[in-house]
Order: C-alpha cells, then structure tokens, then sequence
C-alpha cells in the first residue's frame, strides 16, 4: 500500500479539537470567564460541574424488561399503531420522573410510562445501563439532573445509541447551559423542564435524525466545502481582518450544505467537533435564520458548559446561502458584529469567493465511480488529527438507500472501535458487498465495494484511492487554520 | 439639528411565543407569510424604510422570542427604544394576560425618560381566526387604563391592517423622538450629550 510521509488532510495545526467521537462528553476547561477576564482567573473553577461519566456497560437483563413490558398495556400506546411501530425510540425525564421529551407520540399521553422507565431505572439503584430483550434494547443514560432513554429494535451498538444521547443531553444544556439546568432542579425538583424547552423539541428531533443520518456523528469529524486552497485563505482572512478588532469574539463559523467553509478562531481556543455538530443542527432546524439577522444564546457544551456564547447569525446574502455564525462572549455587540459581517460580505463580492462558495454549493459532488474508481460503491475517509472526513456523492445502490449505507458504516465502525478487540484491518465480503476498514495512526477508511471484487484489487484501489485524496486535500479539507 | 439627519427609529416587538410577531414582520416587510411555525431564537433584526409626511425613516424592528428561556436575553435590546409593539392573539386569552408582564418588564429594562408617555402600540393578531376569546373592546378596555395606547385588529395571515399598524408605531416613534428633542432643548447645556446618543442609538453607539 502506498505510504505518505504524512496521512492525506493532515496539517500541523488542526482548526477542530480531535478526540475520538465515542470519548467523554465532558467539559474542556471553563473558556467562557477566562476569556472574559483576560486569563486571569485559575482554571480550576469550584462551580464548575462536570457532566456524568458516559462509560457503558452492557448488561442483561431479561426480568426486568418483563416488568416494562406488563405495563405497556395502554390505551393510548395501543390506539396508536404509529406509535408502537417505530423502530427507536427516545425519552428524556427528569431524576423525578416528569416528561421532557419523546420522540414519538405526545409525552403528556406517555406520562405513565415515563413513570414506568423511573421504576426501572431506581429499582435497580439507578445501574442500569443497558438491556436486551429479544430483539430490542434498552438503553437508560443518567446525565444529572435528567434520565435518557433509548428503546430501539435496529441494529445500532449501545456504543452508538450512547453517544446519541449524549447529543440529545448537549442540545438540551446548548440551550439552558448546564449550570442553569442544574439550578433550577436544585430550586424546584419538581420543574416542569418543557417550560423552558418550547421549540428545542424540533432541535432535539433533527439532532436524532442527523446523528441516525449522518457520517460525520459517526466519525466523530467535520465534512468540509471543497474550495480552493487560496479561495478558502481569503475567506478567512476577510473573516480575520473584519473581526480582529472585536473584544472577546472567539470563533467565527462559516458553513454551507451541511459542510464547513471556515472556522476563524481567538488565539488558543479550539471548537470540539461534537459542538461544531450542534452549530450545524441548529442552523439546519432553524429556517427563522434565512429572513433576517439573529442575535441568539447559545451554550458549546464542549467549550464551556455553564455560560452562553452569543452569536450573530446570518445567511451572506439571498444569492448565497452560507450561513456565518459569529459567536462571542459579549452579550451586546450586536450591531460591531452586524458591520463586520457586511464588511465581510463586500470582501468576498470583490475578490469573488462569493461566486466560488456559490459555484461549490451548486456543483454536485462526484462519486467515486465519476472519479474513476469502477468498483468502488462509496467511501469515507478521516483524517484524525484534524477531525475531518471527507465522502465522495453517493451511488447506486445507497442512492435510494442511505440508511442501508450508513448502518454498514455504523457496524464497521463499531467493529473497528470496540473495546475489547480493537481492529486495525477488516475485509468483510456478504451477498451485497465487501466492507473493507483500515484503522491506522493517521487516519480511518471505510470503503465498500461490489460484492465479486478480489482482495488484491481492492488494495490496489484503496492505495489509488489515498493518492487520489492526497493530490485534492488542499481542496477537501480546511489546512490553514486562522486566528483573531 | 436631529431633524436633518437621517432619522432611525428603534421598534421592539414583544408578545407571547406563537402569536405571529415574526408572522407580522415578515408580511410588514417581506409581503409574506407561512402557516408553519418557525420559533424565533434570540432576537431577529430586520430593517425597513419608510416615508412619513415627506420624511425617510429607517424602522429598525427588533422582532424578539416570545419563549420563556429567552427572556432574559430580549432586556439586552430594550434601551434606546423609541416604540413598543405589544401583540396577543385574539384567540388565545393567555397571551392577553400576559400583556401587562411583558409592558412592566419592558419599562423595568428600557427605563425610559418616562414611562407613562412611552409609546406603545397594541396588536391583536389573527382575527382571521375563530372562535375570537378576546373582544376588541376587552382589547381597548386595556390601551385606555395604560394611558391610551392605540390599538390595531390585524391578521399577519391575510396582511389585515399591517401596513396601517406599523404606519402608526412609526409615527408615535417619531413623535415620541420629535417630543425628546423639544424637551432637551429646554436644556441647552444637555443637547450635545443626547443628540450623539439618542439617534445614533442602536447604530454605533451600542459598540458599548
Ligand atoms: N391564522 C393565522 N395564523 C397566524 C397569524 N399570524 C401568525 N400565525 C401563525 O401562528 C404561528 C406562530 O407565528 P409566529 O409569527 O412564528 O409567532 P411568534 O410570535 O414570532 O413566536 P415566537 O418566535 O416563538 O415568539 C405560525 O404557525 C403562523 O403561521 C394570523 O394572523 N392568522
Ligand atoms: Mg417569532
């Protein structure tokens, strides 16, 4: 196999913090005061709290699923096929027993069962991590002050469904914070949470089937816009020159179709990819966003869990639709931000970058067939010290499947990153076709080809295929990071 | 003179979640409108130009989030207003109970020179809607015991009396900026001071 002094992406300073996706959802350091009072402060902030553990067990436990399923005898439940039909679902409670969230059908009707899922989890003196009944698992996440629940019948690991919950408890602290979640149980232990969560039941929603859908949750890793080296330098050099000499602006994020333009960042501070994930689920959810300039609260539970940044959000103009989020820890320079973004806007008319995000944006990206690699289906490849991947366009026949491609990704995933025997190199051939994973320092590759392909010719395809990502990493992935 | 430079009026519109204020800015502004209901988050900033009696004047609308856990983030955009645009929906009574909250709050925040003239403009919204939970006179019962606020039955849905709502809000900013000016000049000594704060306000000034 061809060997590269350095893996394809890699570049010696990373604009996203890396870590492997399944590693804890916990707190970096409290960035928010430091930034706020000028590094002056010790780190090690009494108040700060640290999100649970999220280390999983698998346990079984058939008795137990008994008792749920003696009570899964309701009215509402079997008046609602719809319901009952669903192959995963997700519920979100507080320590006392009261709905948050649910995923499908109306929680309030659910009310009993929320009561139900409390039992189980306190009798066995909250233990419990995970059950398999048959074919359906059980999955019960405490993350204080709220319990999260997965029920699902798919062939997800526990591993993933985890990290699922994970997101839907950071989406959850991105729009309280942690601080003022845990606050208001400790005041009122009895809270009515969905009184302040009106709305981020959409986010919560979309934060699933993103993380169900979408490589990069997967991967842990970021999918950028393919753009020229020196167009993408531009960018965040306008970026740069618009807000260097704006206090307290500490990241400037500019993305579209799903995929990052720039990440412009203060000296020092790294944006998590897994906060990154949630800038983009919010900005996918929010079509309010498209009509105007907004001015929101918004926690990076990664970056610092107990305060909000607050970011001036826009798309750059009708004729372009990337999205820029300019995020700050000052909670009134909207209108510095708004005059940096139209700055910014008429640096990027001028030297024409706008028209090349726009011409990216359009331009459909090839498959790997286009690309000359005849029997390889589609790939993902990551590069680990900079968090990114890249996924040529889909092809026949994921193209009207998805969900079969991406539960083949998720398995090889699993099977690569399992903690008892961890993979370095797995060929898998089935009826369908050959999964082939190749875990090495540098980076991770998921490839899958057609079902008669040989062995050798796959590792002749997979060391054309790296040479061919190295010749285009300038374009596929953000080298040069910026800062303010 | 204030009255030569190009004139800035700062309109805040609050109300409960869900009864139509980005509905109203986007059929105000943009002439349309959507059944499917897009959450505000934070605050949305929209401009629009307007001529009254001869004069331009730039509305900048601040069209915040009616939801709970965002109200302690509106209180930053409440200074240096120069109107208040209070809606409820005609349908829904708990969103007219909530009125006298959101006014106290804003008068708590903004802390005008003085609160019992500040302009506010009521909106009842969706009069297209049935079955109606607040009468219009309930409605004025309400603007003449909070010193005679004006008030305007609209439907953001089929653009009733929109344009004519916000027409108003602008000319009682004006008049309210107009009103400012004349008292400041009782107070010669004062007028350089307001006169860089007060148009500017919300411009450059908020660079505070
Ligand atoms: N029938 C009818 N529906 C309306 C009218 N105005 C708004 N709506 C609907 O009411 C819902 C909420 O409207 P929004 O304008 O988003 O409400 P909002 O006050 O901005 O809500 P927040 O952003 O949460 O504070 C949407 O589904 C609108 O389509 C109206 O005049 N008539
Ligand atoms: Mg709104």
């Amino acid at each position: 196999m061809s060997e590269f002094e350095i893996e394809p992406g890699a570049t010696k300073d990373s604009v996203l913090v890396t870590s492997e996706s399944f590693d804890n959802f916990e707190q970096m350091s409290s960035s928010l005061e430091e930034i706020k009072y000028g590094n002056v402060k010790p780190n090690d902030d009494p108040n700060s709290v640290l999100t649970d553990d999220n280390q999983v067990e698998s346990t079984s436990n058939t008795a137990e699923t008994q008792s749920a399923n003696a009570n899964v005898k309701d009215e509402y439940v079997e008046n609602s096929i719809d319901w009952t039909n669903k192959k995963k679902h997700v519920f979100v409670l507080s320590t006392a027993g009261k709905p948050i969230y649910s995923r499908h059908g109306n929680e309030d009707k659910l009310a009993w069962l929320f009561g139900v899922m409390l039992g189980l989890f306190k009798y066995s003196h909250d233990s419990i991590k995970s059950i398999h009944a048959g074919d359906t698992t059980y999955l019960f996440l405490s993350k204080k002050p709220l319990i999260l629940v997965a029920i699902w019948k798919t062939k997800e690991s526990v591993n993933q469904v985890t990290l699922q919950l994970n997101y839907v408890f950071n989406q959850i602290v991105s729009m309280l914070t942690l601080r003022r979640l845990i606050k208001t149980y400790d005041e009122r232990p009895n809270y009515d949470l969905r009184r302040l969560l009106t709305g981020v039941d959409r986010l919560i929603d979309h934060v699933l089937d993103f993380s169900e859908n979408e490589a990069a949750f997967t991967l842990g890793a970021i999918q950028c816009l393919p753009l020229a080296l020196s167009d993408r330098d531009a960018i965040s050099k306008a970026i740069k020159d618009a807000c260097g000499k704006i206090k307290n602006l500490v990241f400037a994020i500019l993305l579209g179709n799903n995929r990052l333009i720039t990440l412009v960042q203060m000296k020092k501070y790294h944006l998590h990819p897994a906060d990154l994930h949630l800038v983009f689920n919010l900005v996918q959810a929010t079509e309010s966003l498209k009509y105007s300039e907004s001015w929101t609260p918004l926690c990076l539970p990664r970056f610092d869990n107990s305060g909000f940044l607050y970011a001036h959000v826009s798309y750059l103009s009708e004729d372009c639709q990337a999205c820029l989020m300019l995020l700050t820890v000052e909670r009134d320079v909207f209108f510095p931000l708004s005059n940096a973004k139209q700055k910014i806007v008429e640096k990027l008319r001028i030297s024409g970058c706008m028209e090349h995000i726009n011409a990216s944006l359009l331009a459909m990206e090839e498959s790997a067939l286009a690309s000359g690699f005849s029997e390889l289906r589609h790939y993902l490849y990551k590069c680990k010290s900079t968090a990114q991947f890249y996924q040529p366009a889909l092809s026949p026949p994921y193209t009207k499947d998805k969900i079969k491609l991406m539960e083949l990704y998720k398995r090889a995933y699993q099977k690569m990153h399992c903690s008892t025997r961890q993979l370095k190199l797995s060929f898998e051939r089935s009826f369908d076709e050959v999964v082939f994973s190749w875990d090495t320092k540098g980076f991770e590759l998921y490839a899958i080809f057609e079902p008669l392909i040989d062995t050798q010719k796959v590792i002749h395809c997979v060391s054309k295929l790296l040479d061919w990502i190295k010749k285009r990493e300038d374009k596929l992935f953000h080298l040069n990071a910026y800062t303010f | 003179m204030a009255s030569n430079k190009k004139v800035l009026l700062k309109v805040i519109i609050l109300g409960d979640s869900s009864v139509g204020k980005t509905s109203l800015m986007n059929q105000y502004v943009n002439r349309k409108f959507s059944n499917q209901y897009k959450a505000t988050i934070g605050a949305d900033f929209l401009t629009k130009e307007v001529t009254i009696d001869d004069r331009t004047v730039t509305m900048q609308i601040w069209d915040t989030a009616g939801q709970e856990r965002f109200q302690s983030l509106g209180v930053a955009f409440y200074r240096g207003a120069d109107c208040c645009v209070l809606v409820f929906d005609v349908t829904a009574p708990n969103t007219f109970k909530s009125l006298d909250s959101w006014r106290d709050e804003f008068l708590i925040q903004a802390a005008p020179r003085e609160p019992d003239n500040f302009p506010f403009v009521l909106l009842g919204n969706k009069v297209d809607l049935e079955p109606r939970a607040i009468s219009a006179k309930r409605a004025q019962q309400w603007c003449q015991s909070k010193n005679d606020i004006p008030y305007f039955e609209t439907s953001a849905k089929e653009g009733l009396n929109v344009e004519q709502a916000f027409l108003a809000i602008a000319k009682n900013a004006l008049a309210q900026q107009n009103q400012t000016v004349d008292l400041y000049n009782e107070f010669p000594d004062q007028i350089k001071l307001t006169n860089t704060q007060r148009p500017s306000n919300g411009s450059d000034s908020c660079a505070c």
